[in-house]
């Protein structure tokens, strides 16, 4: 079992930070504010992990990193820069050829008949050959280990080949950064370790917003706790993890895995 | 009712010289077959037997169990039989119920063994093929992708509700029906504006 | 009420199929100018939960259930184009992967249930419930529509077979037309229930009409595209599959009927008709369309009468906040 330790773990190679948000705020309606002020970076490389309590706003700030939010994006530099890109409207396909979102229900993401096609539907959009296609589409199922699954329909797959599958589709893509919205929900423990595994090999930039701590404790240097829609804390993984009065006090606990190293 | 989903077309992937044919001549034949059935004069009626046997050896060749093909010929054919019956009130009426039915059910087989060794997005993959527009296609697409999706929640719903029920009143059934109905309609919405977010993260336009 | 193959004759499939053909290529084509690319995904959505709905049970009897068909419950909830979109998608899967409704007879299918029972339910459902905007109101329509347009699709089926040969109409018509009688009543209250458990939770859900099919500012010309095609074609549809059994024809119109194959007067029946041409029999009345004129309006008044009396006792008295139109 790997722990990642240290927080220098992301690579110096450039000083432009992958994913840049400068006090991003924004409201469901005119009452209920979603996010306030929420102000972070990760570095190329860098595996983050975000966490925090239902509804205190995780989804809501992983929609805004590729534009999905706000729904009528301003002409003007916003609050969120994508490897120094700020999201525009006009940037908003090269944004989101960078990004590759996860979703929480693989059911919304895997949209098309077969595998092939659904692994397929990134890669066309980006306007490639039928060859160049079909060979990204065979390495993308290659790296998730779903080699032989492209005639698979959807709807005989498990939920975790599900999720490798959209997976792939993301890979497909070739993004710069990976955005996770609670990729181990609903995995049986094996489908789960798979899952770990091939997150841990895949060498982007991460951010994997979750309610298993033990993955963040296992796979992230750094981590982001988000409740009521502010940022609470940010720091190294394992100190703050260990901090149990603090996860406490943000409706969350300390990983079953820290616990057996670090008995308080 | 999840035993109409598993109908639907389990052995499209098999494997049998048939599958392995080319949708586009699978979707010909098909349509070679039923019109030559159709169009055969009444007269003619014993030259049925050729499409029939054609019919025979496809299916023997697919490898689909026949009991499997008997049994959904069997589910389709009292509608054929039902209305093919009304041809008895004329006069000859004998002579057009017999071609009338032997016609519809050879071209309920010719359906069944098309649907069942070609999987659909082949068959939409020829749609797209013959400029069929694309919001049809992508319709049905999505048709068939998110049927299972809510026919499982219909499922699921429907039986939520059946153990909360401990006397079962025809009346409530309907109001059962009918919430779960309301709410798959509702979760359809939901689930396509998802959908919809999905797709543009990929660069759809 | 899937026709299978083998009942249509060429002429008539070929027919109905151009009907539907063009219905189809209009509504796409309107869809594709007017709907905004969020909905898109909505169509395929809404079909498979058409598809989905229509596996529900409505016990009637012991061993006997009703299905919703679903044509004015999803142009309510949708609008005409988008409602024929997608019935059409639900029937062209049903014919492919079901055998479900002949392959040669999806056009007939398409014009009856989408065009006729789908888009004439969805008119008559427009226009009766500009007698009353609020809840009561749209369930009311929603019953006489639901039921009105799925006796008329009927009949429409009815008159296709008929004009095939193969089955007379004197057959055909009463059984198809008195099961649908029945059968409307389900489909009337199934859709009125639904719409009314959706209004409960989501009102802003009745109305996701298309831009230019909603009556809030939009040019007049694109709002009235959809009905003149989709009533044109509706119109071609019933005057020549049912008007030539309902009533006697002009002479030009039986001269273009007999060039088009249309045969309805050749096939001779082994029952005797109760009347020459068939017409209802009051007495004191000689003329035919009136007679017919006559027994349509009773029938009406009829349904409107039952279907105002269970919107009575399915709308709950506490009021509701009246939707917009």
């Amino acid at each position: 079992m790997t722990l990642s330790v240290s927080p220098e773990l992301a690579s110096p190679a450039s000083a432009q930070p992958a994913i840049e948000v400068r006090k991003l705020s924004f409201h469901y309606s005119p009452t209920a504010a979603a996010l306030r002020d929420i102000s972070f970076a990760i570095a190329p490389g860098e595996c983050v992990g975000l966490i925090g309590p239902n509804g205190a706003g995780k989804s809501t700030l992983l929609f805004h990193l590729n534009g999905l939010l706000p729904e009528r994006p301003s002409n003007a530099d916003g609050p969120v820069l994508i490897s120094g890109q700020p999201l525009t409207p006009a940037n908003l396909p090269a944004i989101r050829r960078q990004v590759g979102l996860l979703f929480q229900d693989p059911n919304d993401q895997l949209f098309c008949p077969t595998v092939f096609e659904d692994v397929a539907f990134g890669p066309q959009q980006l306007g490639l050959t039928a060859a160049q296609i079909a060979a990204r589409v065979r390495s993308a199922l290659a790296q998730v280990h779903l080699d032989g699954f492209e005639s698979r329909a959807p709807h005989h797959l498990s939920t975790g080949e599900k999720r490798r599958v959209c997976l792939a589709g993301i890979l497909a893509c070739e993004p710069a950064i990976l955005v996770l919205d609670e990729p181990t929900s609903n995995l049986d423990p094996r489908s789960r370790r798979e899952l770990k595994a091939l997150l841990q090999q895949i060498p982007t930039t991460k951010l994997i917003a979750t309610h298993d701590l033990d993955l963040v404790a296992e796979l992230c240097s750094r981590v982001l706790i988000l409740n009521h829609g502010q940022l609470v804390a940010e720091g190294p993984t394992i100190p703050l993890l260990s901090n149990e009065r603090l996860m406490l006090q943000h409706d969350l606990e300390c990983p079953h895995v820290l616990r057996h190293l670090h008995p308080h | 009712m999840s035993l109409f989903l598993h109908l639907l077309n389990p052995h499209s992937r098999l494997d049998s010289p048939i599958h392995r044919l080319a949708a586009r001549i699978k979707l010909a034949a098909a349509l070679a077959i039923i019109a030559a059935t159709l169009l055969c004069p009444p007269t003619a009626a014993s030259f049925l037997l050729i499409p029939a046997g054609l019919l025979v050896m496809v299916a023997a060749l697919s490898r689909i169990p026949p009991l499997f093909i008997l049994r959904r010929l069997l589910l389709l054919e009292p509608l054929v039989l039902g209305v093919a019956l009304l041809s008895l009130l004329q006069p000859n009426g004998g002579q057009i119920f017999v071609l009338l039915a032997t016609r519809s059910t050879l071209c309920l087989l010719t359906m069944i063994l098309l649907s069942n060794t070609t999987p659909f997005s082949a068959l939409l993959g020829i749609m797209r093929a013959c400029r069929i527009p694309a919001l049809l296609i992508t319709t049905l697409a999505l048709l068939y992708r998110y049927l299972f999706v809510l026919a499982e929640e219909a499922e699921r719903m429907t039986r939520a509700r059946a153990s909360r029920t401990f006397v079962p009143r025809h009346r409530r059934n309907w109001r059962t029906s009918a919430s779960v109905a309301s709410q798959l309609f509702i979760r359809a919405t939901e689930r396509a504006q998802r959908v919809y977010s999905a797709m543009c993260s990929r660069g759809w336009q | 009420m899937h026709i299978p193959d083998g009942l249509l004759n060429t002429r008539v499939a070929a027919t109905t199929t151009a009907l539907s053909a063009a219905g189809l290529a209009f509504a796409l084509r309107h869809a594709r100018l007017h709907l905004p690319p969020r909905r898109v995904p909505l169509l395929g959505l809404a079909a498979a939960f058409v598809f989905a709905a229509q596996m529900l049970n409505f016990p009637v009897a012991p061993g006997i259930s009703g299905h919703l068909i679903g044509g004015v419950l999803a142009a309510a909830l949708l609008g005409p184009s988008a409602a024929v979109i997608v019935i059409s998608a639900v029937l062209i899967i049903q014919c492919f992967l079901f055998a479900d409704g002949g392959l040669t007879a999806l056009g007939a299918n398409i014009l009856n249930m989408a065009l006729i029972g789908g888009v004439g339910g969805w008119s008559l459902y427009a226009l009766l419930i500009r007698l009353r905007r609020d809840l009561f109101g749209r369930i009311f329509a929603a019953i006489a529509a639901s039921w009105i347009s799925t006796v008329l699709a009927a009949v429409a089926c009815a008159g296709e077979v008929a004009s095939s040969g193969k089955v007379s109409w004197m057959a055909i018509f009463p059984m198809l037309a008195g099961i649908h009688m029945l059968i409307g009543i389900g489909e009337g209250l199934i859709t009125a229930l639904v719409l009314l458990m959706i209004v409960k939770t989501h009102p802003d859900l009745l109305g996701l009409t298309l831009p230019t099919e909603s009556t809030v500012a939009s040019p007049a010309r694109a709002r009235l595209a959809p009905l003149l095609v989709f009533g044109l074609l509706i119109s071609i549809g019933l005057a020549l599959f049912v008007a030539p059994f309902a009533c006697p024809w002009p002479d030009g119109l039986e001269k273009t009927a007999a060039i088009l194959g249309l045969n309805h007067h050749e096939v001779k029946p082994l029952l005797a008709a109760p009347a020459p041409d068939y017409h209802p029999r009051i007495p004191g009345l000689t003329s035919a369309p009136l007679a017919i004129a006559l027994a349509g309006a009773a029938g009406t008044m009829l349904v409107f009468a039952v279907s105002w009396l269970l919107a009575k006792a399915l709308v709950p008295k506490v009021p509701v906040p009246a939707t917009t139109a």
